[in-house]
């Protein structure tokens, strides 16, 4: 590696890619928005819509949680109240759906900036603890339903949605390619994000605070951005999941679906770009193929959740970097050449918990 | 007078229930530095017992409690060694974070379970005591209620006696206040706690054994405790006992204030609400130490 590349991987900027890689990368793009094309199965199509959303969701809450380093577990609720806002709008007001589901995520990303403040205040477990009662209580107050908006728990009146101007097929495969832009878009702009001055100023702030705060970084300025940008992606999935089934359930929250999600997160590689994807494949994948058990399929994801954190606690991306890493020192050592350490920092910076890797001999824990 | 007399016996009931399921959270906090987010489930575990020893079985409330203790002291050392031992001493990661989504995990694995064994419907659990007392004009104390805050009572004073008297309670203090100074001293901190855990673990269950008979046994009967117990701690501050006490009662108080002036549907908002003025202004909680530097 040279100087100039490994000044690149410590600051952060994404890693460049070669022509192949971006070949490759396209090629996949293509092959997969035309699934709609080849495989006309609307049970599956039904499933990777569903997968997709779920994805959008997990990519804003993996830029909170991960790269932002704020243990945030009100994303849910802040997703539900993205789905609410846009079905009130949808049937109260003439506004076309695509207006109202940004205005979905804007009210997402109003509150999650609301919820900023108090939580900021707190550290580490704390923060965790009142943002996950944040959600319960929100969940609470849907199902209680004093002034009737919400349809309580009984699922929220049928609204017209992004295509209802289409028959049923159409309308499908409209929403399959809408999904995947919005991941795509989601996707980029959260890559672009954690490399730019915002990006690798939550990363110092998650890993350094100390030193990021002696360099008059704020932390509460920039975790307050994160909050508002990862609130809105969140609002648009949940907008995006109302228009899609036509409607919206207090089922969306709660600790099953919580479990799940922060499973997908998990699995995959908490604050690494490939991580939520890889995640929620996997485990779409297996609800998939435990549909027809119903009744363990929690209790197996629960057991899949243990026994994954238990021996790769940075996921199945934290994994593969410690294999390269671990592959790349050795191949640099068959060539005898002094290059490991760069390597090292540069790699691990992919990791959260990467930089307590390579500095934690010199900070107190 | 008469709805304050009921508010302030609903208080002393809910307080030392909640503090006996949230004083183990904070016990476990204080020792391992982990959220045990599996107490919840022993809440609903605790339940089941009761069902089963009391209604199944019919024996007596005694042996529900003592059984109670065993099979949820069993289940919290398990689920110590499952989610929480393998994970000691590695690096690499955030403690803290992976054990409460391990501990979640053990959570979500016991309530479907149950779910699996005893079905999703709400099962009756006969009173541990039956009748009661007339406290003032017409406010009623049942001798269910008076039992219960009388055990919890008992068993935190056991627990603050088995803290300062035993070697094992010296130990656990000690780990608490400095884990190096401890091993170095010779603490068997590996035996130590799993032991904690258990412990904890047992309180809840036997607060669940009454949550039970109070309300019902279902497999999602340890969701409502856990987030109360969460409340508790937060607002106590993690780790300090006696903070978690004077939470426990507090919170009682304002519930069940909140239960009767506006309503059973917002007292959990109103409750939620207090706690985050509290919060903003003392981000620690009641009794909290400080852990690290305000930036």
């Amino acid at each position: 590696m040279s100087l100039a590349e490994a000044q690149d991987a410590r600051i952060g900027r994404p890693p460049k890619l070669s022509g192949g890689q971006i070949g490759g990368i396209l090629a996949l793009v293509v092959a997969i928005a035309s699934v709609p094309v080849i495989w006309s199965n609307e049970y599956a199509l039904g499933v990777l819509i569903t997968g997709m959303i779920t994805l959008v969701l997990n990519t804003s809450w993996n830029f909170v949680l991960g790269t932002a380093g704020v243990w945030n577990f009100g994303q849910l609720a802040i997703y539900a109240l993205g789905g609410y806002g846009a079905g009130l709008l949808m049937i109260h007001t003439p506004v076309p759906p695509v207006l109202a589901i940004i205005a979905g995520g804007l009210l997402s990303a109003a509150m999650s900036v609301l919820l900023a403040f108090p939580t900021l205040r707190l550290y580490g477990i704390y923060t965790s603890l009142l943002t996950f009662s944040f959600a319960q209580v929100f969940q609470f107050i849907v199902v209680n339903d004093p002034k009737g908006l919400t349809g309580g728990s009984f699922g929220f009146p049928t609204v017209r949605g992004l295509y209802s101007f289409l028959s049923p097929r159409a309308s499908l495969d409209a929403y399959y390619w809408t999904m995947m832009a919005v991941v795509i878009a989601a996707t980029l702009a959260v890559t672009w994000i954690r490399s730019s001055r915002l990006g690798i100023a939550l990363r110092t702030v998650r890993d350094a605070p100390g030193y990021a705060a002696a360099r008059g970084v704020s932390p509460l300025k920039y975790r307050i951005i994160a909050f508002a940008i990862s609130g809105f992606i969140a609002g648009v999935a949940g907008a995006l999941y109302l228009s899609y089934n036509q409607s919206i359930t207090t089922s969306v929250m709660g600790l099953t679906p919580m479990s799940i999600d922060v499973t997908m997160l998990v699995i995959g590689g908490l604050g690494t770009i490939w991580g939520p994807m890889l995640g929620t494949g996997v485990l779409t994948g297996l609800q998939v193929g435990l549909a027809d058990y119903p009744g363990i399929q929690l209790t197996i994801l629960g057991t899949i959740l243990l026994v994954i954190v238990v021996f790769m606690p940075n996921g199945i991306v934290g994994l593969i970097s410690a294999i390269r890493r671990r592959v790349g020192a050795w191949v640099t050592e068959g060539e005898g050449e002094d290059g490991g350490g760069d390597e090292d920092r540069a790699e691990a910076e992919e990791t959260p918990a990467g930089v307590e890797e390579t500095l934690g001999a010199e900070l107190p824990s | 007078m008469t709805s304050f007399v009921g508010i302030l016996v609903e208080t002393i009931v809910l307080g030392s229930i909640y503090g006996l399921v949230a004083i183990g959270m904070t016990l476990i906090y204080g020792t391992l530095r982990i959220l045990d987010m599996s107490q919840g489930s022993m809440v609903m575990i605790g339940g089941f017992v009761g069902w089963g020893v009391l209604v199944v079985a019919g024996w007596s409330p005694v042996l529900a409690i003592l059984i109670a203790f065993v099979i949820t002291f069993a289940m919290g050392t398990f689920t110590e060694l499952i989610s929480v031992q393998p994970l000691m001493g590695r690096r690499g990661f955030d403690f803290e974070m992976v054990t409460f989504i391990t501990t979640f995990a053990v959570a979500i694995v016991f309530a479907n379970v149950a779910l699996q064994v005893f079905g999703p419907f709400q099962h009756n659990v006969t009173p541990v005591v039956r009748g009661g007392v007339d406290v003032y004009n017409r406010v009623n104390l049942s001798y269910q209620n008076m039992t219960m805050a009388l055990v919890s009572v008992g068993l935190m004073g056991g627990l603050g006696l088995f803290l300062a008297r035993t070697r094992w309670g010296l130990a656990i203090r000690a780990v608490a206040q400095n884990l190096d100074a401890a091993r170095l001293m010779g603490v068997p901190v590996m035996k130590l706690y799993p032991l904690t855990m258990g412990l904890a673990s047992a309180l809840a269950g036997i607060g669940g054994v009454f949550l039970g008979a109070k309300f019902f046994a279902y497999p999602s009967a340890g969701d409502l405790p856990l987030l109360e117990a969460l409340i508790v701690v937060i607002f106590g501050g993690l780790g300090s006992l006696s903070g978690t006490l004077y939470a426990a009662y507090a919170i009682g108080l304002i519930q069940a204030t909140a239960e009767v002036v506006v309503g059973t549907t917002w007292s959990l908002p109103i409750l939620y609400a207090i706690i985050l003025l509290v919060l903003v202004v003392r981000p620690h909680g009641l009794r909290g130490t400080p852990s690290e530097a305000r930036l």
